[in-house]
This record gives C-alpha cells, sequence and structure tokens, in this order.
C-alpha cells in the first residue's frame, strides 16, 4: 500500500494501527476529522516527509529509510527520540512493572520466584532510567549542539568550549544494549517459570514485554543506525570547515 | 531457527532475497541493511548465523573489524553485482544467478547452519556448563572462574557462549534468576 501526504490521517491509521506510536511521538492531537496527514503534518510544525518516511518503514518493515531519515535534520530525530523515552519511561515500563507485581499474588509459581522476578526487572529499570538520562542529558544535547554550530545558530567558540573533551564515540563507549534483558526476562517467563495459574493475566504480561522489546530494537535501529552516523557525519562537517578557515 | 543479515542497498534485491529466504521453515528473523553505515552495531546485537551482504558494501565497510565483529559460526553470503567466472565460489551470489541457481546456493548454506545449531540447541546443561553458571550467577568473572576451575579463559568464554545459547537468557542477572530458579544456587548465596 503506497502512502501518501494527501490521504486521511484516520485512513493511515486503520491500515496499520501501528503508526500511532509515530504519531504519539511527534506529539500530533488526536481528532483527525477528515483532513489530509499533510494538513495536519503542517498544523503541527513537522515536516511531512519525515512523517510519511517512519510510518512508511512502520508498514514495511524490511525497508529501513535510513539515508532518508539520514538527510533529515537532527532535531527532528531527537525530539522523536525523547518522545519515545517518555512513554517508555512514564508509561510503558511502570505498567510492566506492575504486572510483575501482580504475579506475586498468583497462586501456582514457586514462592521465591515472583520476587525474583520483581527485582530482576527493578534492576533493569535502575539501568534503563540511567541509560535514558544519559542521552537526554549529554547525548542529545551535543547532537543538536553540533547541529546549530553547523548552521550558524550556535557560536563556534561556545560550542568548543562546551565540548572540548566530547564526541560521539564516547557516547559508544558505554553504550549499553537496553533489549537484552527485556528479551532475558521473556525467556525466563515463557520457557523457565512452570505454568502459572492465571493465563490471563501471564500472557498478557508475555505480549507487553515482547512489544517493548520489539520497540526497543526500532529504537535502537534509529539511534545507532540514523542518529549516531548523522553525528559522525556532522562532526566530519564542522572539522572540514575549521580546516577551510 | 536460523537468523539473517541481509545488508544490500538495492530494494528490489532486499524484496527478491526476501522472497526466496522465506520459503524455508528454517528461517527466523532477518534484518535487513541498505548501507554500510552502524552494521557493526548491529552484528553485535543481532547475532546473525548468516549474513548476506553486497560487495560494494563489503568494501566500503571496514573488511577487518567486521570479521572481528562476526561470531565464529556466522556464515556469509556475498551479492556480486556482476556475472560470475566459472568456477565462482559457493558462497557468491551474483545478481544475474537465475532463482534455481539462488536457491541452491541459499539452500546449502541454510541446511549447513540449522544443521549446526540443531546439534547445539537439542541439548540441555551439561554438567560443566552448570557449574560455570553457578559461578557467574554467584558474580565471578571469566578470569577467576577460569582460576578456580583450572581452566583458560578462552574454555570459560565458551562455556558461556553455550550457556547462553541454550538458556536464551544472556545477562548476569537473567542467568542468575534462571540459577536459584533450578536450585543451581540459593537465594542467600547473592545477597
Amino acid at each position: 500500500m503506497r502512502i501518501h501526504a494527501n490521504m486521511k490521517m484516520a485512513d493511515l491509521v486503520h491500515l496499520n494501527f501501528e503508526v500511532l506510536a509515530v504519531i504519539q511521538r511527534l506529539q500530533i492531537p488526536f481528532g483527525f476529522k477528515d483532513k489530509s496527514v499533510q494538513t495536519i503534518c503542517e498544523e503541527n510544525g513537522i515536516h511531512v516527509e519525515f512523517f510519511l518516511q517512519l510510518v512508511q518503514w512502520f508498514n514495511e518493515r524490511e525497508n529501513f529509510p535510513q539515508e532518508q531519515l539520514m538527510q533529515g535534520k537532527a532535531e527532528w530525530l531527537v525530539n522523536y527520540l525523547h518522545h519515545t523515552h517518555h512513554c517508555y519511561l512514564h508509561y510503558q515500563i511502570p505498567r510492566i512493572e506492575k504486572e510483575i507485581e501482580d504475579l506475586e499474588q498468583l497462586a501456582g509459581l514457586p514462592d521465591q520466584s515472583a520476587h525474583l522476578m520483581v527485582n530482576f526487572f527493578r534492576e533493569y529499570i535502575r539501568e534503563f532510567t540511567a541509560h535514558i538520562e544519559d542521552e537526554e542529558n549529554n547525548t542529545f544535547p551535543y547532537i543538536l549542539a553540533l547541529s546549530k554550530t553547523l548552521s550558524g545558530k550556535m557560536e563556534r567558540a561556545t560550542f568548543n568550549q562546551r565540548y572540548e573533551e566530547y564526541s560521539i564515540d564516547k557516547y559508544l563507549d558505554h553504550h549499553s544494549d537496553l533489549e537484552e534483558k527485556i528479551f532475558d526476562l521473556q525467556s525466563i517467563l515463557l520457557k523457565h517459570l512452570p505454568p502459572p495459574s492465571n493465563n490471563c493475566q501471564f500472557t498478557n504480561l508475555l505480549l507487553e514485554i515482547n512489544r517493548l522489546g520489539n520497540d526497543l530494537k526500532d529504537h535502537t535501529l534509529l539511534e545507532e543506525n540514523v542518529l549516531i552516523p548523522k553525528a559522525r557525519q556532522m562532526e566530519k562537517e564542522l572539522k572540514s570547515k575549521t580546516s577551510k578557515q | 531457527m536460523v537468523r539473517i543479515l541481509v545488508a544490500e542497498q538495492s530494494y528490489l534485491l532486499r524484496k527478491g532475497l526476501t522472497h526466496i529466504l522465506r520459503q524455508f521453515p528454517e528461517v527466523g528473523e532477518i534484518e535487513f541493511l541498505g548501507s554500510h553505515l552502524g552494521i557493526e552495531e548491529v552484528i553485535h546485537h543481532f547475532q546473525p548465523d548468516l549474513l548476506i551482504i553486497n560487495s560494494s558494501i563489503a568494501t566500503s565497510s571496514n573488511d577487518k573489524t567486521l570479521s572481528k565483529q562476526l561470531p565464529d559460526t556466522c556464515h556469509v553470503l556475498h551479492i556480486i553485482n556482476t556475472i560470475l567466472p566459472q568456477g565462482a565460489p559457493d558462497n557468491q551470489l551474483s545478481i544475474y544467478d537465475s532463482k534455481v541457481s539462488l536457491t541452491d546456493k541459499i539452500s546449502n548454506t541454510i541446511k549447513a547452519v540449522s544443521e549446526h545449531k540443531n546439534i547445539e540447541e537439542s541439548e540441555e546443561l551439561t554438567p560443566r556448563e552448570k557449574l560455570i553458571l553457578k559461578h557467574v550467577a554467584l558474580g565471578q568473572t571469566n578470569k577467576e572462574m577460569a582460576a578456580a576451575l583450572f581452566i583458560s579463559t578462552h574454555t570459560v568464554i565458551s562455556h558461556r557462549k553455550n550457556i547462553t545459547r541454550k538458556l536464551d537468557i544472556k545477562s548476569v542477572s537473567g542467568l542468575t534468576v534462571y540459577a536459584i530458579l533450578n536450585g543451581i544456587i540459593n537465594m542467600e548465596d547473592i545477597s
């Protein structure tokens, strides 16, 4: 199905509800009425091509628009990733935590196992939060500053002073893997725990974990295969500008 | 299930390859990349069993770092953008190859990969692996384990890889949970 800017936003969602994630992360308000994708994007100050690239990707997984996304502005991507973080931290992760806590009330699980899961997940939340805070406080501001300096909105001297020691490779040095433990949790629940009594609750937990895991994979793909190469590209550009001067 | 990473810039080729790959029931997850950018990171996360890579992508990424990143058991098929000479190696796929010839070459590789995986996957943890798992769960480093068990760190690492593959658990804390659930260590041992 070919998606285009003139189709109605509501129809786009009907085609694939997964794209709601893109809409949420770009902070597009609901109440679409009969408005087209183009109109709604313009009303909300969103570059329509950027929106379409993401939505197209959600509809056709094996066609990741790496180059197109890299040509877009760093600000767009950072904004998207920032709101994704927010949703993880304030919605998805707390929900899963609550559901794991509820496992403790389930009959059928051996004594300490629910407790073990809770501890495991809380440790994960700590790491997850630290990882995201590092990106929000260091990496994203750095990338935005790079972009501003290149477009002349930030003084070169200010940039140099602020980021004398920093580069995107520094970030990669301690960039930990966020999906790993989510998939570990999934394996433990699916393969290594004895079956619990309430199937419905347990199934729902597994589905949510799986969804988060897959979503984190997408998130990593955007960071590692678009944002970071883009940052490297901007670093290079800035360097070559300097040497010319 | 065989995990495949396809690094190919042409949309049409990616589509065609997907079509062929999906015919094999052994094929599990397939990941795609359209350029060399970020390929090391994807390999590191995804741990493919088979990499199908266009020769032009292979040349633009640093060859040495690429092969260092690949898991030891990972097979590689190269996509060549020209007609192959006679007697070209079986791990080369030409974009001019017929479907039959492509399917043949891919089939052989997938068979080899999945046979290798099946042998490994059908096993339970060996007593030796359980012992290693116990030490891992107790928080020991590879070096400490090697010293305590009189084996090389290389052996420790290969045991750990096998454990992770069999249990589908990568992180130390995940392995610890497994060890407690299965009575390999006690809750009190770790606090």
